[in-house]
């Protein structure tokens, strides 16, 4: 079983938010958990590190949904880095694809708010 | 063909361990790595579905969910059969994913993943018994019989 991590850093004004492991229907909860305290902190442009994200289910990506959604109320966006092949294709299934904003690498990342 | 039948606890705790039965299943079929993933997507979201809708909060961890894997070379079936409330994934609402992303709601994208990826998703209730949920995937999908009770 894939152990499961989320490490979080702030500077200057943009969370940089690296997940490791499976995010599903067992794990989504605790990367909301980090998205609110950023949140609580009062910063709402996230970038998103999906390089070592091995599986996503839909409620990984309501993850998503629902963040970008409070994101840009307040300002902010969500951006989405260096997704995996097996994120982007279920990304891609759900309609997704066109609507993040994917980055390759974290200087493009920033860039893009 | 491979048959393989488990038992996992009603928590998504278990989801992981599905994922991996199924990817052992899929690995030896003659499906593209492409739809072997996407197929463990489709398990993991029946699953999931069954896991939040067809038991109340105060059972869990004491029902199962039973699941059997079945393929031949141009076919994979896959049969999750529970003993929890009536409850057809078909009947849940298909969301329009753009109005779904306008709206930020972050649920009810799994049955839209499932009739992507799935070819047939068929269900049954044996009342008092349990639900009985049958999804088929075909390697060419012009394979797929004319007479399946799919309403996908």
């Amino acid at each position: 079983m894939s152990d499961f991590s989320i490490n979080r850093e702030v500077k200057d004004g943009i969370a940089m938010i690296r997940v490791q492991g499976f995010l599903d229907a067992h794990t989504f909860e605790q990367l909301e958990e980090v998205i609110r305290a950023v949140y609580d902190e009062g910063c709402f442009k996230l970038v998103v590190d999906l390089a070592r994200v091995d599986y996503i289910s839909s409620a990984g990506a309501g993850v998503f949904i629902g963040a970008r959604s409070e994101s840009q109320e307040n300002g902010g966006d969500v951006v989405l880095l260096n997704p995996t092949e097996g994120v982007k294709e279920v990304f891609e299934l759900l309609g997704l694809t066109q609507i993040f904003k994917v980055a390759e690498d974290e200087a493009a990342a920033v860039a893009a708010f | 063909m491979i048959h393989r039948e488990m038992v996992v606890p009603n928590d998504t705790e278990y989801l992981a361990t599905v994922r991996e039965e199924v990817t052992k299943v899929v690995e030896e079929s003659a499906f593209s790595e492409r739809d072997r993933k996407l197929i463990i997507v489709a398990v993991d979201e029946a699953v999931t579905n069954i896991m939040e809708h067809a038991y109340d909060n105060d059972l869990e961890g004491e029902l199962d969910v039973e699941l059997i894997l079945e393929y031949d070379a141009t076919r994979f079936e896959v049969t999750i059969r529970d003993s929890g409330k009536e409850f057809d994934p078909r009947t849940l609402h298909v969301p329009d994913v753009r109005e779904h992303v306008k709206k930020g709601s972050k649920h009810g994208l799994g049955i839209f993943l499932i009739r992507q990826i799935m070819d047939e998703v068929n269900y049954n209730f044996i009342q008092g018994v349990r639900n009985e949920l049958q999804m088929i995937k075909y390697v060419d999908r012009s394979r797929k019989p004319e007479t399946d009770r799919s309403r996908n």
